[in-house]
C-alpha cells in the first residue's frame, strides 16, 4: 500500500468519506411521530409530492409571526428594509422582494428511523438503553426484546426533545445503582446530560455537567466515584467527580504529545486493576498555550479544561495508526502509556467503542470502519491480532459504534450505527455469527441514508450526485 | 469536517482535516478507503485548525481560515508541506478566529464570515488577491441585516452578484435548534447594515439548524443541509439563478 494510502486508512478523514452519495431522485421524507402510551415511535416514511415553487401567499399565520425585530414581523421587516435600502441597483428596487421564507422544499433526504449509536444494559432493572444520532432520542427497551426482521421493536420508555438537549449522542453509562442515565454529546452542545431512570419525554435534565467541546467515551469508576470523558478535538482525558454538574472543573487532565492520544473515542475501565483503556482513531496535533488571540475559546469553558483547538500548534498534524492506549487510572498531565496496541495486525479500522470482560480479560472494539468486532486480550501490547472477531451478513454488524459487556448475564451488545439495529451475542461468538436477539428501529429492508450531523454539502455536476461529509 | 468543494474542472474534491491539520483532495470518483490525490499538511502550512475550505477551481488556489483570525491561500495543487503563498492577517483585515469564506473568482473577490464577539456577526468582503493587513472594501451586518451566527460555508452565485448564507436562529434553545433560523441572500454590492434579498427556509419555516448550502444550477435547485433536522433539502430557488 502507498504512503498515501496507509494516510488514507488511518485518517479519521475516512469517516467523514462515509460520504452519502445521494441520488437526487430518492426523496425520503419524514414521518411525524406516532404518539402511543408510552411516548413518540417512528413508523415510517413517504414521499413528498412535488411541488410548484410559485410564490408564497401572505396567509394569516405568517402575518402573526412573532417580532424580531421588536416592533414589526420580521419578514415584513425584512421587505420594509431592503425597498428602502438605498444602494440597491434600480433594477432591484422597482419592486417589493418576494418573500420565499416559507416554500417548502422538493426533496427531503432523511432517515425517520433512530440510528443506534451507544449501547449500556441496566442489569437492576433488565433494561437495555440505547442512544439514537438520528432522531436525538435515548430509548430503553426490555433487554429480551427481540424482533424480526419485518419488525420494529418498540421501547418502554423515550427521551427526546429539546429541554433534554439530547442531540448526537455518542456516549452512554447507566448508573448500576440506580439506573440514572449518563448521556454525551460529541459534537454539538458541550455538556453531559444524566436523567434519572423514570425520566421521559421532552423533560430538562435532572443533572448537567459543562464539558469540554467534543467528548465522545464514557466511564466511571462507582469506587472512586471518579467519571471519565474522552475529547475527540483536543486529544484529551478529563476526569470529574462523579457527581460534578455545572461548571464544575475536571479534577485531572490528561493531555500532551507523549499520551499517545490521537482523536480518542471510547473508554473502558478495569476498575481492580486500576487501568484505563482509550480507543483512538489515529489523527492528531501538539498544543500550546499561544498568546492571546481575538477568540480564545477554552477561556468560556472554564478553568481546567484540557487545551483546546485555539492552543493548535501551527503544522504540527500528522496521521498515526489508529490504537487503544492504557494508562494507570490516575495519570494525568502528558502521560505516557502503559502499553499501546497498534498495527496492521490489529485490523483496526476507527476503533470507536469499547468493553471489558473482567472475568476473561478480554477487551470488545466496536471497530466501526472494519464493521467488525474484534476482541483482544486485555493484556495485549504491541501489534497484535484480535482473539476473536464477529462479522459479516449474519452477524448483522454494520458499522458498529457501541459495545457494551453485561457481566451478569455475560452478553455482548452491540449498536449499529449502520442498519438500523442493536444486536447481542454470546461473547465467545466469532466469525459470521448471528445475534442471540435484535433490536430493530426499522425493518429490515427499509434503506439507511446514514447521514449524521451534515455539514458542508457540495454538488457533484458530473455525477448529479450530493457530497455529504458526515 | 466543516468543508468539502467540488472542483467540476478537474473533477476533485477538495476536504480539510482539522485534527490532522490537513487539506485533502481526492478524485471525484472516490469510494469507500480511497487515498487522496494530494495532502497540504506539515509544519510550513500554518494549518492550525482548519475546519473551512474554498476552492477557487479559476485561479488554482485554496484558501483556508486559521483558529488566530487570518486566511491561509495555497496553490491548488499544492502537495506537502508548503507555505501559503499568501495570508490575509491583521486587525486591519476585522477577521475573527472562526470564518467561513468563499470566492467569487468572477468578480474577484473573497467573502468571509464571522464573529467579531456576542452579537457582532459581520461579513466581510476583499478583493480575492488582498494579503496582510488589509481593511475589507465592505462589511455587511448590523440590526437590520439581521445577520445571527453563521450555520456553515458561504456561497457564491457570481452570475447574479448573490452571496447565500445559511444563518442560525436565536432563542432560548439556539444552540440547537430555532424557527428563526433561515438561508439568507445579499449581493457583493451590498455595504453596511444591508438586510437579506431574500429568506428561504426561514424564518418560521422549515429549517432549524442550517449549514451547508450547494447549487445545482442546472435544475435551479438549491440544496440545504440541517443539523437539527439532520437532512438535506433541496429547494427549487429559480428567482436565484
Amino acid at each position: 500500500m502507498s504512503e498515501l494510502g496507509k494516510v488514507a486508512v488511518q485518517s479519521k478523514l475516512g469517516r467523514a468519506l462515509r460520504l452519502s452519495l445521494l441520488g437526487l431522485a430518492i426523496a425520503i421524507l419524514w414521518c411525524s411521530h406516532e404518539h402511543r402510551s408510552h411516548g413518540p415511535r417512528l413508523v415510517g416514511y413517504e414521499l413528498e409530492p412535488p411541488e410548484n415553487a410559485g410564490e408564497c401567499t401572505e396567509s394569516v399565520a405568517a402575518q402573526q409571526l412573532p417580532n424580531w425585530s421588536g416592533k414589526v414581523p420580521l419578514r415584513q421587516a425584512f421587505q420594509v428594509q431592503r425597498a428602502v435600502e438605498k444602494a440597491r441597483p434600480p433594477a432591484d428596487d422597482q419592486k417589493l422582494p418576494v418573500d420565499l421564507s416559507q416554500r417548502s422544499p422538493e426533496r427531503m433526504i432523511r432517515d425517520p428511523y433512530a440510528a443506534y449509536s451507544a449501547v449500556a444494559v441496566d442489569v437492576s432493572h433488565n433494561e437495555v438503553v440505547l442512544t439514537d444520532e438520528n432522531r436525538f432520542n435515548v430509548l430503553t427497551y426490555d433487554r429480551k426484546t427481540n424482533t424480526r426482521s419485518t419488525s420494529v421493536s418498540d421501547p418502554k420508555r423515550i427521551i427526546g426533545g429539546l429541554n433534554t438537549k439530547i442531540e448526537f449522542q455518542c456516549g452512554l453509562y447507566i448508573d448500576p445503582a440506580n439506573g440514572d442515565v449518563y448521556a454525551v454529546n460529541n459534537d454539538t452542545i458541550d455538556t453531559l446530560v444524566i436523567f434519572s431512570r423514570q425520566a421521559i419525554g421532552d423533560v430538562k435534565p435532572d443533572r448537567e455537567l459543562h464539558t469540554p467541546h467534543g467528548t465522545f467515551g464514557i466511564a466511571v469508576d462507582e469506587q472512586t466515584k471518579e467519571l471519565f470523558l474522552s475529547v475527540q478535538h483536543d486529544n484529551a482525558l478529563v476526569v470529574y467527580n462523579k457527581m460534578a454538574s455545572g461548571s464544575e472543573a475536571p479534577i485531572r487532565v490528561v493531555q500532551g504529545s507523549h499520551t499517545g492520544l490521537a482523536d480518542p473515542h471510547g473508554l473502558a475501565l478495569d476498575e481492580k486493576k486500576k487501568l484505563l483503556f482509550v480507543t483512538n482513531h489515529g489523527s492528531t496535533h501538539d498544543v500550546a498555550p499561544r498568546p492571546e488571540g481575538p477568540k480564545r475559546e477554552h477561556k468560556r469553558g472554564g478553568n481546567g479544561f484540557p487545551l483546546s483547538r485555539d492552543d493548535a500548534v501551527p503544522g504540527s498534524g500528522r496521521f498515526v495508526l489508529p490504537s487503544i492506549t492504557v494508562y494507570s487510572e490516575d495519570a494525568k498531565g502528558d502521560a505516557v502509556p502503559l502499553r499501546t496496541i497498534q498495527g496492521p495486525k490489529t485490523q483496526f479500522n476507527w476503533p470507536t467503542g469499547l468493553a471489558l470482560d473482567v472475568g476473561r480479560n478480554e477487551l470488545y472494539v466496536a471497530n466501526d470502519g472494519g464493521s467488525s468486532i474484534l476482541v483482544f486480550d486485555a493484556s495485549a501490547n504491541g501489534d497484535i491480532a484480535p482473539i476473536r472477531t464477529i462479522r459479516g451478513p449474519k452477524s448483522l454488524v454494520s458499522n458498529p459504534t457501541g459495545v457494551f459487556f453485561d457481566h451478569t448475564n455475560q452478553e455482548l451488545w452491540v449498536a449499529n450505527f449502520g442498519n438500523h439495529t442493536s444486536t447481542v451475542y454470546n461473547p465467545q461468538s466469532s466469525g459470521d455469527a448471528e445475534p442471540l436477539r435484535v433490536i430493530r428501529s426499522a425493518k429490515a429492508s427499509d434503506p439507511v441514508p446514514g447521514m449524521g450531523n451534515p455539514h458542508p454539502i457540495a454538488y457533484d455536476t458530473k455525477r448529479q450526485q450530493l457530497l455529504v461529509p458526515n | 469536517m466543516h468543508g468539502i468543494v467540488y472542483d467540476p474542472i478537474r473533477d476533485e474534491f477538495t476536504v480539510p482535516q482539522q485534527f490532522a491539520q490537513a487539506i485533502l483532495t481526492y478524485r471525484g470518483e472516490a469510494d469507500g478507503e480511497t487515498p487522496p490525490v494530494r495532502i497540504i499538511q506539515g509544519p510550513h502550512t500554518q494549518l492550525d485548525a482548519p475546519e473551512h475550505i474554498e476552492v477557487d477551481v479559476v485561479h488554482n488556489e485554496i484558501f483556508v481560515p486559521t483558529r488566530d483570525a487570518g486566511v491561509l491561500v495555497f496553490p491548488r495543487g499544492a502537495q506537502g508541506d508548503i507555505a501559503p503563498i499568501r495570508v490575509l492577517k491583521g486587525p486591519d483585515t476585522m477577521l475573527s478566529g472562526d470564518n467561513v469564506l468563499a470566492v467569487d473568482p468572477v468578480h474577484d473577490l473573497l467573502l468571509v464570515g464571522g464573529q467579531a464577539g456576542r452579537g457582532e456577526t459581520r461579513l466581510l468582503i476583499f478583493n480575492r488577491t488582498d494579503s496582510g493587513n488589509t481593511k475589507p472594501k465592505a462589511v455587511i451586518g448590523g440590526p437590520k441585516s439581521h445577520l445571527n451566527a453563521f450555520g456553515g460555508p458561504l456561497t457564491v452565485y457570481p452570475p447574479k452578484r448573490e452571496i447565500i448564507v445559511s444563518v442560525r436562529g436565536t432563542g432560548p434553545f439556539a444552540e440547537l435548534s430555532s424557527d428563526e433560523a433561515y438561508v439568507g441572500v445579499w449581493t457583493i454590492d451590498d455595504n453596511g447594515d444591508v438586510p437579506p434579498k431574500w429568506t428561504i427556509g426561514g424564518p418560521k419555516g422549515i429549517l432549524r439548524m442550517p449549514r451547508g448550502i450547494a447549487l445545482d444550477v442546472a435544475h435551479a435547485n438549491m440544496i440545504v443541509s440541517d443539523k437539527r433536522l439532520n437532512a438535506v433539502l433541496t429547494f427549487h430557488f429559480p428567482e436565484l439563478f
